[in-house]
């Protein structure tokens, strides 16, 4: 009788077993399936160290940034340890140099271009902190160069302090998980009848210089879905908004404007600050001219998504006791203009049409408004002006009057900003 | 940039021949107006800023004094979020222009703030004692052995104490003692912060800022004495007669 009713039971959901066999072996094969769990092998293979190779993988390491993350602040270069805060808890960037233990310095190469293009190596499942997405892009010549160079600097036994996440998140194997709900390889073959301008900004854009992992609009739990595609948002653990790079949104730049923008952090449309500005500075001065064009063109032909639309109940009223327009008048109109209209070339930046003006999200213009700026320096701006800070100078009522009159008279955008919203972006984390 | 000043930074490079301070700046053609993000708590010309006294006056500070201390938020040896986030993107050139610029400027001549707490007998014994002989029993050397007989500083790294605030003073020499605060090694001052007590933290600082540099007192130049101690900063190379 037993063994009957069991079988029923087993007859019964053996169409939801294969169900969910199938969502599971689709969900497998939406991430690209079992090849990325198959690891190369270990073969030790001869590493090149001819000039000419080294050179252009120190241009590779140098667009992707590699030692922007993989470096604490003042620490060695290459040496990780950089903190990542995300909302399950602290990554610790790994150690890139060629020290055996701390290092690389162990790795064949096969080994590096799979962990690249797949995030996954021996010890696991990589956090998709790591850009794999967009490094699955990078051509075999590319990631050979990067391999011989990174092999090339100084070893470094430092050892990264270890992620501290919570679980589940902590459990590698649920990166596997993740992955099959959230991680959707890039198409290499995208836009191959282009021309070839084209895809070489398609190639450093959303391969090598991972523009999507600031400039994505996130999705659940962090992942970087299509349907937001460089359409801009709130950067993960840094406080800054990221616009959406796309034809609409870079119409004001000519492409030369876009490339030297991109090279020197300033343009007659404004200069770089906070994260953007970091980029160019650890990465994008170093663009050779012809990247620089390749990257503004492949932007500039970039469709735009659809934009979210500013929350209308939240529309707060400015507080009635700050004169707005007074306080414009006293603190911004000396260098921003009377009009908004900026000075010195710009290098007073202009307000119509900033980023931090037009944005959805008021959170670039209050941290400008409270903590200032300064442009990053490039060779194509040695010696770049800045904006000062105002949080001990205007209270919060005064901050929130401001950046509701900027953004509303030279972006159009509703008053969302309340003293509270100021209080809360209170405070600065440098990692 | 300016031929002259491309010029310039090649012989610089050119002439220098130690690692340290091989960077001479040249002061930009419009400082105070590039510089507005300073100006906010240091003064236009670094001479500090009437109401916001914690923060010290940068005005006729050495200049490789004043380099060092921009590397240091910027890489993370000093910790104050407000310069990290001002200086996190610049590189070595305009931070040495910077400095060379605020070194250029009048020391400051006032009092750094008249509202500190009230300066007792017995602080004033105790700091003029560590200011003027130090403590050999317990391994501190005199400020002045260091910072000069007038406390103006040395050229080209000590900077003056003279001038500024007490409460700037007592939280850099705090923070040297809980590891917050780092110059290159060896750190000199992590020592003798850390041979200090609260109390003569407090003591020193107090009667510090209460001394008044003499109008147009400048660092003494390099090499006008020898300090007892080799520093990251300044070894004994550079200021040795």
């Amino acid at each position: 009788m037993k063994n009957r009713r069991l079988a029923i039971i087993l007859i019964a959901a053996l169409p939801l077993l294969l169900l969910a066999l199938t969502i599971g072996a689709t969900l497998l094969l939406f991430q690209g399936g079992l090849a990325p769990y198959r690891l190369p092998g270990e073969a030790a293979t001869p590493i090149d160290t001819d000039s000419e190779l080294l050179a252009r993988g120190r241009y590779v390491a140098a667009i992707g940034n590699c030692a922007g993350c993989h470096t604490a602040r003042g620490g060695t270069p290459l040496a990780g340890g950089r903190p990542f805060v995300t909302p399950w808890g602290t990554i610790y960037s790994s150690n890139l140099t060629p020290d055996p233990e701390a290092g690389l310095g162990n790795w064949p190469l096969p080994r590096f271009q799979h962990a690249m293009r797949h995030g996954v190596a021996p010890d696991g499942v990589l956090y998709p902190a790591f850009p794999y997405a967009n490094f699955a892009l990078l051509d075999d010549a590319d990631i050979r160069a990067l391999f011989a160079w990174l092999r090339s600097v100084p070893p470094s036994d430092h050892i990264p302090p270890p992620n501290r996440l919570e679980a589940p998140a902590g459990w590698r194997w649920t990166q596997v998980v993740w992955r099959m709900l959230h991680y959707r390889p890039q198409n290499p073959d995208f836009g191959a009848d282009m021309p070839a301008e084209w895809r070489r900004g398609r190639y450093l854009v959303d391969g090598l210089g991972h523009c999507g992992m600031c400039h994505g609009r996130r999705g659940a739990m962090g992942s970087l879905p299509a349907s937001g595609y460089l359409a801009g948002g709130r950067i993960p653990d840094s406080g800054w908004y990221a616009p959406p790079l796309d034809g609409q949104q870079l119409a004001r730049y000519e492409v030369d404007e876009l490339a030297g923008y991109l090279r020197t952090g300033m343009s007659a449309h404004g200069s770089a600050y906070g994260p953007m500005g970091e980029v160019i500075y650890q990465s994008l001065q170093y663009l050779t001219m012809e990247d620089a064009r390749a990257m503004a063109t492949f932007l500039k032909s970039v469709p735009p998504r659809t934009r979210p639309r500013p929350p209308r109940e939240a529309v707060a009223q400015p507080p009635a006791a700050a004169d707005a327009a007074g306080l414009y008048e006293k603190h911004c109109s000396g260098c921003h203009g009377i009009d908004g209209e900026g000075g010195k070339d710009a290098a007073w930046p202009p307000l119509t049409h900033a980023v931090a003006i037009t944005a959805p999200d008021p959170v670039n213009t209050v941290r400008m408004i409270l903590y200032g700026g300064m442009a990053p320096t490039t060779p194509g701006n040695p010696q770049p002006y800045s904006m000062p800070p105002f949080v001990e100078a205007l209270d919060a009522d005064e901050v929130a009057a401001i950046a509701n009159y900027v953004r509303g008279r030279f972006g159009g955008q509703p008053p969302l900003i309340t003293a509270e919203t100021v209080r809360t972006l209170h405070g600065i984390t440098a990692h | 940039m300016p031929s002259s000043l491309i010029l310039s930074r090649l012989l610089g490079l050119a002439l220098c021949c130690t690692p340290l301070h091989a960077l001479a700046g040249t002061a930009p053609t419009d400082a105070a107006e590039r510089l507005a993000a300073c100006s906010a708590c240091h003064g236009e010309h670094g001479e500090g800023v009437s109401g916001a006294e914690y923060y010290p006056h940068l005005a006729g500070k050495p200049a490789g004094y004043l380099l060092e201390q921009l590397q240091n938020f910027r890489d993370g040896r000093r910790v104050n979020a407000q310069m990290t986030w001002l200086v996190g993107s610049m590189d070595d050139a305009y931070m040495a222009d910077i400095a060379a610029y605020y070194a250029s400027m009048p020391p400051r001549t006032r009092p750094a703030d008249t509202g500190a707490e009230t300066l007792t007998d017995t602080m004033r014994d105790t700091a003029l004692r560590l200011v003027e002989q130090g403590d050999p029993a317990r391994n501190v050397p005199p400020c002045t052995a260091c910072h000069g007989k007038a406390l103006t500083g040395l050229e080209p790294a000590i900077p003056a104490l003279v001038g500024l605030p007490a409460d700037y003073i007592i939280a850099q020499l705090g923070n040297w003692r809980s590891g917050v605060r780092h110059a290159k090694a060896p750190d000199c001052m992590a020592d003798v912060a850390s041979d200090l007590s609260p109390g003569d933290i407090r003591a020193i600082a107090v009667w510090l800022s209460r001394q008044v540099a003499a109008d147009g007192h400048r660092p003494a130049p390099a090499g006008s004495f020898l300090p007892p101690r080799a520093c990251g900063a300044m070894p004994h190379g550079e200021a040795a007669p």
